[in-house]
């Protein structure tokens, strides 16, 4: 369908990202926008050197929370936040903090931020309940779950769905602020950051987003510490200021190019490069393969593949150094398959491809695909199950 | 018998004008389905495979007897199309279209909902009922009448397990592509649920992948209310934490959307997991006892 909608399948998002396809922001970045609907955040600025760190220190004339910034992954967290109780203190613990690199990334900036008095902590989060079909808003004075199941069903938890089209109305938050305890002035203020997070995942189209925590500070003001923010990949056609940032956040190479080709590409470990024409069959052919043997990678093309691309498709799977083999799975349904073989053994033969190609291909016009990857010296497997097409590949492999 | 579509379904392709629309009309009208009207705005008064086009889809429902819509429209107007389907009173959209924003998905789902009118979709393949109705984008010779019902997150696999059945000659109700997107118009769950009352399904394969909560709330609906064997073959085993693959719907992040919560889910209901697309129709042929 790329060729009709909007095609540009990148994923913003940053504290839960995604490895291969994602624009991740940096937590000040996602405090920016977070700012622009009115959330509190602490006062902060961002610093490149620790000159520049302990001269925002200075300037603000108060303790401060040096925050290394660097893209999140699942797993691994962010960087370090470290106190600083002077200008002095705060150029060194930026000093330290320069010399540290987190999940491959070199530290090259710090988030200086006013260390505020906390009395209570408020975890929010903002998900889309994919069976209500309708966003869901938690909240809790604890740590949420990951599975929004386990957190609804918690007693700590206050939650609520919001219309999808309404939004999530001021009285609604204001009901969830009193399920925590709040009451008066500090509920009338805690409703309203949590309705203004509302807003912020509204406007960005956000598949999550939410407090980490928000904080509620002892004269009873609340401040978003932490805030995050995942994008829809799907939405970004709507941002077009993020487009190329998005490309420049994904520290795979070779996932970037396939996302500049219009597929998705998940590097993996192993040695045989997978091309499949839907994201169904590449799961359960890179599942297979891995039984015995471990892909290099998973590769879907989605719908409206063409000659060019497939060939583009076959020259980023090559890429990757030491392939023994690669295993094509293709479907002829919405994808014209006699069209991308085409591309695939005009490749072979411009880059005289020595390893062995094994296709299984089945659909609209697949005799005529059959027909061309053969004479383009491909096995061609011309049975329906994926688990025999893997065994021949197997075969031709000699595993 | 069948779910969904049958020999009375009439259809309007929304977007037939496009290069897909054009092409899948020309695949359905040769699979025998009924399609009796196309809708593009700006477009009225033209042909495409002989088929009517209107400018709305109110306006080919006056004059053309219409009671479901193909969507191949634009991801960008994907909301306004259904809304245009919805108050023209088609109860049955099916939304192929891949990559809508998730928020716009959520408000199509939510008006087709408060208007009566069944959403399957987006990011489908479609639905077909082999020999009598087939509407989307699947390869009409892998689907051959008879009595397994088939429910997918995927179009690949769809066209896979469809096929896989066929060439051993079991024949299938309906397929219905249930979409991979994280919100779908229809789950899991609701097509169980006519699967379980069609009376000629006698056995249900069901599709799973990572993402989503839809296979533990099936294996829940399958111990309390299925009379009917259910097969499950699942995808995305080897899957990266936070990677989507391919799919929007389909990620994992720690507990959320893992493989292990639906394989115990399915375990703990005893629904058989085939562990390749080959076995699937050993289950098959076991739950059917031939």
């Amino acid at each position: 369908m790329k060729e009709i909608g909007v095609f540009f399948s990148s994923s913003l998002l940053f504290i839960l990202p995604e490895k291969d396809k994602a624009m991740i922001f940096y937590e000040h970045e996602a405090k920016r926008l977070f700012k622009e609907k009115g959330v509190s955040i602490p006062q902060g600025e961002v610093a490149k050197t620790s000159a520049e760190a302990a001269e925002i220190a200075r300037k603000m004339g108060k303790p401060v929370v040096i925050k290394a910034q660097v893209l999140a992954f699942p797993g691994v967290g962010a960087g370090d936040a470290q106190t600083a109780g002077s200008p002095e203190e705060a150029g060194r613990v930026a000093e330290g903090l320069l010399r540290k690199s987190y999940n491959g990334q070199q530290v090259s900036e710090f988030l200086v931020e006013e260390v505020l008095p906390v009395q209570k902590e408020i975890h929010v989060a903002i998900r889309v309940d994919g069976a209500a079909g309708a966003p869901l808003v938690m909240a809790s004075l604890e740590r949420l779950s990951d599975l929004d199941e386990e957190a609804k069903a918690s007693a700590k938890v206050a939650s609520s769905h919001a219309d999808p089209f309404l939004g999530l109305k001021s009285h609604e938050a204001r009901k969830l602020a009193k399920a925590l305890g709040f009451t008066g002035d500090s509920a009338g203020k805690l409703a309203d950051q949590v309705h203004r997070l509302y807003k912020v995942y509204a406007a960005w189209s956000a598949l999550a987003a939410g407090f980490n925590p928000l904080i509620m500070t002892p004269d009873g003001n609340f401040f978003a510490s932490g805030a995050f923010l995942e994008m829809d990949d799907s939405a970004l056609f709507r941002f077009p200021q993020f487009r190329d940032l998005s490309l420049s956040r994904i520290l795979d190479p070779l996932a970037r190019e396939g996302k500049t080709i219009g597929v998705t590409y998940v590097g993996l470990e192993g040695d045989i490069g997978v091309i499949c024409t839907g994201a169904g069959i590449g799961m359960a052919t890179v599942d297979l393969i891995s039984k015995r043997s471990r892909p290099a990678n998973f590769l879907e093309t989605g719908g409206g593949i063409t000659e060019k691309q497939m060939g583009e498709v076959m020259r980023l799977v090559l890429k990757k150094a030491g392939l023994k083999g690669v295993f094509l799975n293709m479907y002829g349904g919405i994808n014209p398959i006699h069209e991308g073989a085409k591309g695939v053994v005009k490749v072979i033969r411009e880059d005289r491809v020595k390893i062995p190609v094994v296709a299984k291909a089945i659909g609209n016009f697949q005799e005529e695909t059959w027909k061309i990857l053969e004479e383009g010296g491909v096995t061609v497997i011309k049975t329906i199950p994926t688990d025999q097409a893997v065994e021949e590949l197997f075969k031709r492999l000699g595993k | 018998m069948s779910i969904l579509i049958d020999e009375k379904t009439r259809v309007v392709v929304q977007g037939i004008t496009g290069r897909m629309g054009a092409i899948q009309t020309m695949h359905m009208l040769k699979a025998g389905t009924k399609i009796t009207a196309g809708v593009t705005p700006g477009r009225g008064g033209s042909q495409v495979e002989g088929v009517p086009v209107y400018d709305c889809v109110e306006e080919a429902r006056a004059e053309q007897e219409i009671n479901t819509s193909v969507l191949f429209v634009p991801a960008s107007v994907a909301e306004e199309s259904c809304m245009e389907a919805v108050d023209a009173g088609v109860k049955l959209l099916i939304l192929i279209t891949e990559h809508i924003p998730t928020h716009d998905t959520m408000r199509i789902r939510a008006y087709a909902r408060s208007h009566g009118a069944t959403l399957i979709g987006p990011t489908t393949p479609g639905v077909v009922t082999p020999g009598k109705c087939k509407i989307g984008i699947m390869p009409t010779h892998l689907f051959t009448p008879g009595p397994v019902g088939i429910i997918s997150r995927s179009g690949t696999m769809s066209y896979e397990m469809a096929g896989l059945l066929s060439t051993e000659g079991i024949g299938q109700t309906t397929m219905v592509g249930m979409g991979g997107d994280p919100v779908v118009g229809t789950s899991l769950v609701e097509l169980l649920e006519l699967f379980q009352k069609d009376p000629e399904t006698r056995v249900v394969v069901v599709h799973g992948e990572i993402g989503g909560t839809q296979e533990e709330k099936a294996a829940v609906f399958i111990r309390q209310k299925m009379t009917k064997p259910v097969i499950a073959y699942m995808t995305g085993k080897i899957a990266l934490e936070g990677s989507r693959m391919g799919h929007a719907g389909a990620v994992f992040v720690g507990q959320r959307g893992a493989m292990e919560n639906k394989i115990k889910a399915f375990r703990e209901t005893g629904v058989p997991i085939a562990e390749s697309p080959g076995e699937i129709a050993v289950l098959v042929r076991k739950a059917l006892k031939i």
